[in-house]
């Protein structure tokens, strides 16, 4: 009966974590839009809706309704896979972020977190890293020169800025002594990481702000360059899951802040759920602000940032770190 | 090492930059959006707006266009065609003149070409309809009764083709040379 | 050879070379209005200006009035040059009537483009601009003489190339007028070409008035059909309409010009009357349908009555594709024909030509002009292939002697020689004149054997003519003079004989001078190749008649007739249908709009010249060339819209665009023979026309390329002089008439019938005769007479001349007598079968 109660209760999670991620995801859509208007002393959406608060369903039934397009000479495979690809890499990284304190539920404890796993992070790595097959795939399928570019810019951002991504997490583990986001998140009962780790919280911010594809980092999209880069000749749904693919990305990147630097679901008076929340959402308000006041950086700037500056600095701060703990616990 | 402070300089102009930026686009926030809202609200247009094209009248009332192509030449989307005829007084017009306001990027280029005033553009610009082919306007769509943006000119008295009389009777022009007399 | 510098680059031109024309050799294009390569320099215009900086001449002088020298550094971009052209285009603007929107030559207009590049562009003369009245000046050229710049180009084609006088210049200085005395049209037919040579638009093309712009045209080399000599032209269409035409420069066929006959007569194109969808039985169907009935009927009636039951009609203005797979599908299937001539003698006559032409002695039209002696033997080169007066004309300006014998009472824009015998005659004066020419060589024995036992067999005597032969023998004594003489040879009357005996004497003037022409005039625009293959086709088709014969004999069950119309030529239209209704199966594939496309029940309409696919023709000289494609056919808009806007719909073909080319009509039509299996018909045709007929081996070696490749034997040694049966000169009897059909200029040509604007030049057909002959019918001028014609008879005005020969008449091939019945061969008339009306 427990396996049965087990797979149950999984699916819930699943279901609750899925519907709430993309209705997120959608809102976040809206969110930006009004709030980068905002920034830029413009109204936004306003018409779908009081206030265009059914500007998503609006966009959402656009996208579902229009004609879905394969350009001629495409790997027709390839091509319909790949954005499903980026959507559900994305997706599944949620999976193993823990989301608030375990429940006691019928005298069984329930974690806030669809999967603990213990190598958490390397899962997160793994997911994040699998994503980009969707962008090149998907430029490449396209048989469209912007597309082909747009997915090559995407492969060499990937791999340059995993590099610091994954360096600048070194810490966090070192002082969490696991690989386990939910121990991660145990590790900052007293306070949070950011606390301890300034650098490592700036270096991860940015090498994800990449890693995302965002502006400053939007060299594979670089619409006045590429037209729209990897998605130029995707229409319709499968337009919208990329389009999907980016704002969980964002969510995402939001909780793994959250995680690995704010303290995750800590947090006092408030439930922790709300906390969670409150964190993910600050994390995506920072993004969008960045979005509204930084101009894109040139393919140089970018390869530079990431080679020159992130990824040394990281390197630096595992030997800082490593340096303070071997000393502190001497 | 001069280099090294110029560096280090050009860092903290960067940050500094960086936080102007981002203060910049907080304080809009707090701003007042600018937009105007287009169906409530409608902002008169100047007259040089360039929208809805028109064919003009010169002042006798007669068509301006003599359907000289250089329109149709210089449209970058080639929305202009039109077929030129020969009137029974010798008048060059256009037996038909059509423009695919579905193509149209109302440049303007047009009007610029036009050496008779004929084609002009005009703010209008509210056309949308949604079947592409009634967005094909034919000659009497065009057509208007007025001189547009220039009620003066009159193609037909400066340039110095017959249409009705005698030659020589235009803007400085000479009698005809009389070929059968030796009088200077 | 000097040798001289132009901007900097060195060239070295042939002595007597303008500098406009070396830097032209170095790509470098002077500005220039008065200067044409065709008419010379004149320095009328003085905007060809340059700086010579170095050399025998210095400073700013006209290019094209100073010959190259040794030693000359010239500078084109000098600044005292270029603010020296700057001033006159300003100078040659000042009376512009700066009327460009309503100008038809804007857009290609020279006048313009200079006036651009020379940097003029406001008018800061005060005064008042000079006016000229313009004339009416026919139905071909419009003049609008304000926008004149006194160039000069007009007058120098008119009167010194062309040599026609009734357009030329009057007034002085300022007031300098081009134009004729009074309105009216103009005479030469090769005025069009005044509208290519006119720098401005005073003189514009007239059937295509404001029709477009040049920017708008679809242009592309195409080629003349409406005589053999293959002339080159540019067509330009326009919403799917023929627009205009325009002279191409060949240096090896026609040169910069051709003629009005050819400028105009592309109307057929656009004819609104034209079929464009296949028709089966009334209804109109698919290709494939069509096809496939057309497969299955003639497959029925070959099983049934034998392949020989079938019988195939082609013509000369097919091109060499569509008449290559005729004849490729005929053999294949074993069908009776193809016959492309609609008479035997006619076909005869063309086997015989150019069986006789070879690379040695055929001449082009621009050899032609080089000739010092031209023995024109019963052609009509105005009427017959009006570029041909042309060349005659400027070999007569080097110089040439042209001598003509021919009854019909031919006119030539220059001094010839005329001698009016009787068809049957041109043998004897051929004869004799050459006799009197090479009877030196032969008596110093200088002949070869072969040439020599030719030489002895000629005629020495005109009976009953003596001032006629004392003529013969002094023109032949400066025929003995000449160094490169060419025979001209027309083949529409000349008795068959004539046709044999020009190739031969050809070769017996090549024995005794080294160099010898011959050029002959063939029936239609691929007369040529339809000879070709017809000589590789022994045994010889019927005939026309005997195919017609057997059908209403019910032997011949199926015909089919590629574009072909033998009503224009053929007996009567009533005893014709008859003979067509007994067919079981008629099949007609045209691209113009005879009398048999509305008639017949299976129609299969096909592409003209200027439509869908490049076609290959072979002139009369042997030179196949190719046209290109100009527009992509389809109907006309303008009859879409009938004048108003064209309809607005969306399309996903082009309306009326059925028509395919003939030659893919027949292999699609072939392979629906055959099913599987049937072989590639249009590919592999250059290889089978070789397999058939060597001559057709250069097509395999080579694109057809500019200025065209010729389609001739080598050139051997071992002529075998053919000592024809020559014709006797009284073969007429003497109660008779002997009718002559022939050619004009406009009226009796196909193609051009079927165009508007050469419509209505042509005068109606009239019959031409003999003062005395005249007389002896008691026939005056002005007179209307009706004559007599197997049954049926026609009502003509006549025409008396003097400069014909007596014996004859002289009626016209008009298409307004299409559908007449006339007899086959030389046509007796007796005397009592012509009355006056």
């Amino acid at each position: 009966m427990g396996w049965l109660a087990g797979i149950i209760l999984l699916l819930i999670k699943l279901g609750v974590v899925l519907v709430v991620l993309l209705t997120a995801a959608a809102y976040l859509v809206y969110v930006e839009r009004k709030l980068l208007s905002r920034l830029q002393i413009r109204l936004g959406p306003n018409r779908a809706g009081p206030f265009g608060l059914l500007q998503p369903l609006a966009d959402a039934l656009k996208l579902l309704t229009k004609e879905d397009l394969v350009p001629e000479g495409a790997d027709r495979f390839i091509f319909l896979y790949a954005p499903g690809v980026v959507a559900a890499s994305a997706l599944l990284i949620f999976a193993v972020i823990p989301f608030g304190r375990g429940w006691m539920f019928m005298g069984h404890e329930i974690p806030m977190v669809v999967s603990d796993l213990n190598v958490g992070l390397l899962y997160v790595f793994a997911f994040s890293s699998l994503g980009v097959y969707g962008v090149a795939l998907g430029g490449w399928a396209s048989n469209s020169k912007y597309s082909l570019m747009g997915g090559i810019r995407g492969v060499a951002q990937m791999i340059s800025y995993e590099l610091s991504l994954g360096l600048s997490l070194v810490p966090v583990v070192m002082l969490a002594r696991s690989f386990s986001l939910v121990d991660i998140v145990a590790a900052q009962a007293h306070y949070p990481f950011i606390v301890l780790q300034p650098v490592a919280f700036i270096l991860f911010f940015i090498s994800a702000g990449a890693e995302i594809k965002r502006i400053p980092f939007d060299i594979p999209e670089a619409e006045n360059e590429l037209v729209a880069g990897f998605h130029t000749e995707y229409s319709g749904m499968r337009f919208g899951l990329f389009f999907l693919g980016e704002y969980v990305t964002m969510v995402v990147l939001g909780s793994l802040v959250a995680v690995f630097f704010l303290g995750g679901w800590r947090g006092p008076l408030l439930p922790p759920l709300v906390w969670f929340s409150i964190k993910v959402l600050a994390v995506v308000l920072v993004l969008i602000w960045i979005r509204g006041t930084l101009p894109r950086l040139r393919y140089d700037q970018l390869m530079h940032l990431g080679w020159k500056v992130l990824i040394p600095l990281g390197l630096i701060n595992i030997v800082v770190t490593g340096g303070v703990l071997l000393w502190w616990g001497s | 090492m001069p280099g090294e402070k110029n560096r280090l300089l050009r860092v903290t102009e960067g940050l500094v930059a960086l936080i102007q930026g981002f203060w910049t686009t907080f304080i809009h926030l707090f701003r007042k959006p600018i937009t105007e809202e287009y169906p409530e609200y409608k902002r008169p247009l100047p007259p040089r707006s360039r929208a809805r094209i028109i064919l003009t009248r010169d002042p006798d009332f007669e068509e301006r266009c003599v359907a000289c192509y250089l329109c149709s030449a210089s449209c970058p989307v080639s929305c202009i065609s039109m077929q030129s005829a020969e009137r029974a007084d010798g008048r060059r017009y256009a037996a038909w003149f059509r423009i695919n306001f579905s193509r149209c990027i109302y440049c303007g280029l047009c009007e610029e070409a036009c050496p008779t005033l004929a084609i002009q553009l005009t703010p209008d610009f509210e056309t949308c309809q949604y079947d592409l082919l009634t967005l094909v306007a034919e000659k009497e769509d065009l057509l208007v009764d007025h001189g547009g943006k220039n009620q003066e000119y009159n193609y037909y008295r400066y340039a110095g083709v017959l249409v009705d009389g005698d030659k020589g009777g235009h803007i400085q022009e000479a009698r005809p040379v009389n070929l059968k007399s030796n009088l200077p | 050879m000097p040798q001289l510098i132009i901007d900097r680059r060195e060239i070295e031109v042939p002595a007597g070379t303008k500098v406009i024309e070396a830097a032209a050799r170095l790509g470098i294009i002077i500005p220039r209005f008065c200067y044409h390569p065709a008419l010379g320099s004149v320095g009328a215009c003085r905007v060809c200006a340059v700086k010579f900086l170095e050399g025998p001449v210095k400073g700013v002088e006209m290019s094209c009035m100073t010959a190259a020298q040794d030693g000359m550094v010239v500078s084109t971009t000098h600044p005292e040059a270029m603010e020296f052209r700057r001033y006159v285009i300003e100078w040659l603007m000042l009376h512009h009537p700066h009327d460009c929107p309503v100008c038809d030559e804007g857009g290609h207009c020279l006048l313009q483009d200079e006036t651009v590049s020379g940097g003029h562009g406001l008018r800061r003369y005060l005064g008042l601009k000079r006016t000229y009245r313009d004339q009416y000046l026919g139905a071909f050229v419009q003049h609008e003489m304000n926008r004149c710049i006194h160039c000069w180009r007009c007058r120098r084609f008119y009167q010194d190339f062309a040599g026609y006088r009734d357009y030329g210049v009057m007034q002085i200085g300022n007031r300098t007028y081009f134009g004729r005395f009074a309105d009216g049209p103009l005479e030469s037919p090769f005025a069009g070409n005044l509208i290519d040579l006119c720098p401005t638009g005073v003189l514009t093309d007239k059937p295509a008035r404001f029709k477009g712009r040049r920017w708008d045209l679809e242009r592309a080399p195409s080629l003349c059909l409406h005589c053999s000599l293959g002339c080159n032209i540019t067509g330009s269409a326009r919403y799917r309409e023929m627009i205009r035409v325009e002279g191409r420069l060949n240096e090896a066929v026609n040169g910069y010009f051709i003629c009005d006959r050819g400028r105009f007569g592309f109307a057929y194109a656009n004819h609104p009357e034209r079929a464009r969808t296949p028709r089966l039985d009334g209804q109109e169907v698919t290709w494939e349908e069509a096809c496939r009935t057309a497969a299955h009927r003639l497959t029925r009636i070959s099983r049934e009555y034998g392949p020989g039951a079938i019988a195939v009609w082609g013509s000369t203005r097919s091109s060499l594709a569509t008449l290559g797979v005729l004849q490729r599908l005929c053999r294949e299937q074993g069908w009776l024909g193809p016959q492309f001539f609609n008479s035997p003698s006619r076909e005869r006559k063309v086997k015989a030509a150019i069986s006789r032409l070879d690379a040695g002695v055929a001449v082009s039209l621009a050899d032609l002009e080089k000739a010092d002696f031209l023995l024109v033997a019963g052609a009509d080169p105005v009427n017959e292939a009006p570029m041909l007066a042309l060349g005659l004309r400027q070999a007569w300006r080097r110089g040439a002697t042209v001598v003509v014998l021919d009854p019909r009472p031919v006119h030539l824009p220059l001094e010839f020689e005329h001698l009016p015998v009787p068809p049957g005659g041109i043998d004897l004066c051929l004869d004799l004149l050459v006799r009197a020419a090479v009877s030196h060589s032969a008596t110093e024995g200088l002949l070869p054997e072969a040439a020599a036992a030719f030489f002895n067999n000629l005629s020495c005597e005109y009976p009953g003519d003596q001032p006629l032969q004392d003529r013969l023998v002094s023109l032949g004594m400066k025929l003995k003079e000449s160094k490169n003489p060419v025979i001209v040879c027309g083949l529409d009357i000349v008795r068959e004989s004539t046709v044999v005996l020009a190739a031969d004497h050809s070769r017996l003037l090549r024995a005794a001078k080294d160099r010898a022409g011959l050029f002959y005039l063939l029936p239609g625009p691929n007369a040529f190749g339809a000879g070709l293959l017809s000589l590789a086709g022994e045994p010889s088709s019927p005939s026309y008649a005997d195919m017609l014969a057997a059908a209403e004999q019910g032997r011949i069950k199926a015909l089919v007739m590629m574009e072909t119309d033998p009503f224009r030529t053929f007996a009567g239209q009533p005893q014709f249908l008859a003979a067509l209704d007994r067919l079981e199966f008629l099949l007609v594939l045209d691209y113009l709009p005879t009398p048999l496309t509305d008639r017949v029940q299976f129609f299969l309409p096909t592409t003209t010249v200027f439509e869908e696919e490049p076609s290959g023709w072979v002139n009369q000289e042997g030179r196949c060339q190719q046209a290109a494609p100009i527009y992509v056919g389809g109907r006309p808009i303008s009859q879409e819209g009938a004048g108003s806007h064209p309809p607005r719909v969306f399309l996903a073909g082009i309306p009326g665009g059925e028509p395919q080319p003939g030659g893919q009509t027949l292999a699609a039509l072939g392979v629906a023979l055959k099913g599987t299996g049937a072989p590639l018909y249009l590919e592999e045709l250059d290889t089978w026309l070789a397999e058939l007929n060597p001559v057709f081996a250069p097509l395999l070696e080579s694109k057809v390329t500019h200025p065209g490749v010729r389609l001739l034997p080598e050139a051997r040694g071992d002529y075998a002089f053919s000592h024809p049966n020559k014709a006797t000169l009284r073969d007429v009897p003497d109660d008779h008439l002997e009718l002559l059909l022939v050619d004009w200029t406009f009226g009796t040509e196909e193609l051009s019938g079927y165009a508007p604007p050469t419509q209505e030049v042509e005068q109606p057909p009239r019959l031409t005769m003999q003062s005395r002959d005249a007389l002896r019918l008691g026939l005056g001028p002005g007179d209307r007479v009706s004559l007599a014609l197997g049954g049926e008879s026609i009502t003509l005005d006549l025409e008396i001349v003097e400069n014909m020969a007596s014996g004859m008449m002289v009626l016209p091939r008009h298409r307004q007598l299409a559908g007449q019945k006339f007899p086959e061969g030389p046509i007796l008339v007796p005397l009592q079968n012509i009355h006056k009306v």
